[in-house]
């Protein structure tokens, strides 16, 4: 079997899409963007071949919109769509639908997806292919689930619990229960949020593990049956279930533990004849031991430490699998890791106010760059807004290098010349993880930073120290003086180097 | 030129003045000087001459309604407040003769009032919560950017606001 592909609408916006763009030009292929009205001006708009609007700016009534993406694809003469990550990357009507239009679907299969994306359906998948699963319900419990039920479950499974939504995801629907008579509020809690952020009130019970490592694997899948895992990613550093940091390869494990988790991995991924990418997500105790979590049937946000050390281009291999292509890859090599990378997520949020997102207008932007770092940004300049109907990820910064310590050095170098400015953005936030004396020794679970940041007491990220005091009053002053001077001396307002620098100088002297 | 520039919650006379095609910056009884060159926009080198050439790039935006800025140094970002004062060549102008001016706490993004913290007259120091704005599913203390005294309180609790939306006025 193989599939023509000329052309791939990119059914995303921001970071992603600009990624997308450039792995499907980098294999001569087309490309095809969509947008909503405030991304008109985007990057990925700008790079792609061609062009579509798609609606108004809130998810609903564009990037959701399996109608007139279907459409685009049709009037862009596509072959192919790829979905990215969130919107529709995992929702099977939408793989279906594409099915249906006679359009490669860059991803899974819409089977492989319904089974995956539940949660209770996907635990079932990895006991039956052997991979140890944490303590928790088979089944999903419904609105109807008499209370004195959900009550012997939770007991059963073993305090301390995680309700957690059966459709969810990025940490939403979630609640830790220690104490049994907190059971009946947490339930109600987590099932209202359930409802609201996802519209199935179906929750499952787990048991919670204390101070886990997430650990997952990436892995590809063709269309002969071949699964590949790749090298582990370290997910640990999480803020209230959410990822900030993400790292290459994971301290906490060795060789050994490696090949188990990809063993794992794989057979999972071949219990449901998964093609495509796809990553299998992992807790990893104090002992350890390791417990199968969910799979994402996606290309996911982190997905760029894995190629820094695999030296693979997943997206490349993500379209070659869709045209019918087998791997070709040296499994054995694909679990070697090649230095080490680490990623930051950095969000248009003021760390000072809750990590509250800061949307706006950037008024000035500088990239960092370099040896070992790679910014997928979404392209935004000064001038641009950011807007407020998306999730505010305005880039992913990756940093490799050929051990942890140099790894880390490069990216505390890249984040100090990364500058954005007219909005917050979580960099403050980043020097100061990178410089922590925990994270620097890899002492770090999935409670880390929610601790470290109750420890701050609020202090503010946002701050420089008291011997740089002077800076900020002789830049206030200077700002102050040299736009009184450009306003008053429209030759001034020209100055550029040289002549016309002196000149404007000698203006403010008189 | 004298400024006031309200940095780290308190008020600076600054003045400033350019000699030989270099700044003299002076505040609380310190004089620096720099060689400043223009970037682009609001970027800024500067050299000081009186400390080992030490070489420093700054940014400066302007964030917030009341035109404070953000000033972005190698070691972090810190808030500015609006310069305000006098003429070019120094002197007290009818800007300076007024206090640094009343500042005020607006809604960041759009969410209800759900508990107003101080009343008119009110003294509060930098950083003292004033407002709490639930928004998307989180509360939000919105908190005071100077020491000073409650002017106005534009709200009541259960307001609904849009970004932007003028709350408290602190002077």
């Amino acid at each position: 079997m193989s599939a023509s592909l000329t052309k791939v609408l990119i059914a995303n916006r921001g970071e992603i899409a600009v990624r997308l763009i450039r792995g499907c030009r980098e294999m001569g292929l087309k490309t095809v963007a969509v947008y909503s009205e405030c991304d008109r001006t985007a990057q990925h708009v700008r790079h792609a071949d061609q062009a579509y609007a798609i609606g108004p700016n809130p998810p609903r009534q564009s990037y959701l919109r399996i109608d007139r993406i279907i459409d685009a694809a049709r009037a862009s003469g596509a072959d192919a769509v790829h979905p990215g990550y969130g919107f529709l990357a995992e929702n099977p009507e939408f793989a279906r639908a594409c099915r249906d239009a006679g359009l490669i679907f860059i991803g899974p299969t819409p089977e492989a997806m319904d089974l995956m994306g539940s949660k209770t359906a996907a635990r079932a998948v990895a006991i039956a292919a052997g991979v140890p699963v944490v303590p928790g319900t088979k089944e999903p419990l419904g609105p109807e689930a008499p209370m004195a039920d959900v009550a012997r479950i939770a007991a059963e499974v073993g305090y301390p619990i995680l309700i957690k939504a059966v459709s969810g995801g990025g940490g939403k629907g979630m609640r830790t229960v220690t104490d049994p008579a907190e059971l009946a509020s947490a339930l109600r809690a987590a099932r209202s949020e359930a409802l609201s952020a996802f519209g199935d009130p179906a929750v499952y019970i787990e048991r919670r593990v204390m101070r886990p490592r997430h650990i997952e694997i990436q892995l590809l899948g063709d269309h002969h049956g071949t699964v590949v895992p790749f090298v582990e990613r370290e997910c640990s550093i999480q803020r209230r279930h959410q990822k900030v940091v993400e790292e290459s390869p994971s301290l906490q494990v060795n060789p050994g533990t490696r090949r188990a988790l990809a063993a794992a991995a794989a057979a999972v991924a071949r219990g449901v004849g998964y093609t495509n990418a796809g990553t299998i997500e992992f807790l990893l105790d104090q002992n350890g031991e390791f417990f199968f979590l969910e799979m994402n049937t996606r290309l996911q946000v982190e997905h760029p430490i894995t190629e820094l050390v695999t030296l693979t281009d997943l997206v490349h291999w993500q379209l070659r699998i869709a045209r019918g292509e087998r791997l070709d890859l040296d499994p054995e090599q694909a679990l070697v890791p090649r230095g080490h990378a680490i990623e930051c997520r950095i969000y248009a949020e003021d760390p000072d106010r809750d990590f509250l997102p800061s949307p706006g207008r950037i008024t000035a932007m500088r990239l960092p760059a370099g040896p070992g770092i790679r910014c997928d940004d979404c392209g935004a300049v000064a001038g641009a807004d950011v807007p407020v109907s998306y999730d505010p990820l305005i880039a992913k910064l990756s940093a490799w290098a050929v051990d942890r310590p140099t790894a880390i050095a490069r990216m505390a170098r890249a984040l100090g010349e990364y500058d954005v400015r007219g909005i917050k953005t979580t960099i403050p936030f980043f020097r100061w993880l990178l410089a922590d004396p925990d994270f620097l020794a890899g002492r770090f679970d999935t409670t880390f930073i929610d601790r470290a940041l109750a420890c701050r007491n609020g202090q503010p990220f946002q701050e420089v120290p008291p011997e740089d005091e002077h800076l900020s009053i002789v830049a206030a002053a200077v700002h102050a003086m040299t736009q009184k001077t450009a306003a008053a001396s429209p030759a001034a307002a020209a100055a550029g180097d040289g002549r016309w620098k002196r000149h404007a100088r000698n203006q403010g002297l008189r | 030129m004298e400024l006031q520039i309200d940095i780290g919650g308190r008020t600076r006379t600054v003045i400033v003045e350019t000699k030989d095609g270099q700044y003299h910056v002076t505040s609380d009884g310190e004089t620096w000087l720099a060689d400043v060159a223009v970037i682009d926009g609001a970027t800024y080198s500067v050299i000081f001459p009186d400390r080992g050439y030490a070489s420093q790039e700054v940014g400066v935006a302007v964030v917030g309604p009341n035109g404070d800025l953000s000033v972005h140094l190698a070691s972090g970002i810190t808030t500015v407040g609006r310069p305000t004062g006098a003429g070019r060549f120094g002197g007290r102008g009818a800007q300076a003769a007024q206090s640094v001016g009343a500042r005020q706490v607006v809604a960041p993004m759009p969410g209800k009032v759900v508990r107003v913290l101080v009343k008119p007259g009110d003294q509060v120091k930098a950083r003292q919560g004033l407002v709490v704005v639930e928004a998307m599913k989180m509360e939000n203390e919105l908190r005071s950017p100077k020491d000073g005294r409650i002017v106005s309180v534009l709200i009541t609790e259960g307001t609904s606001v849009e970004a932007g939306r003028p709350l408290v006025v602190v002077e």
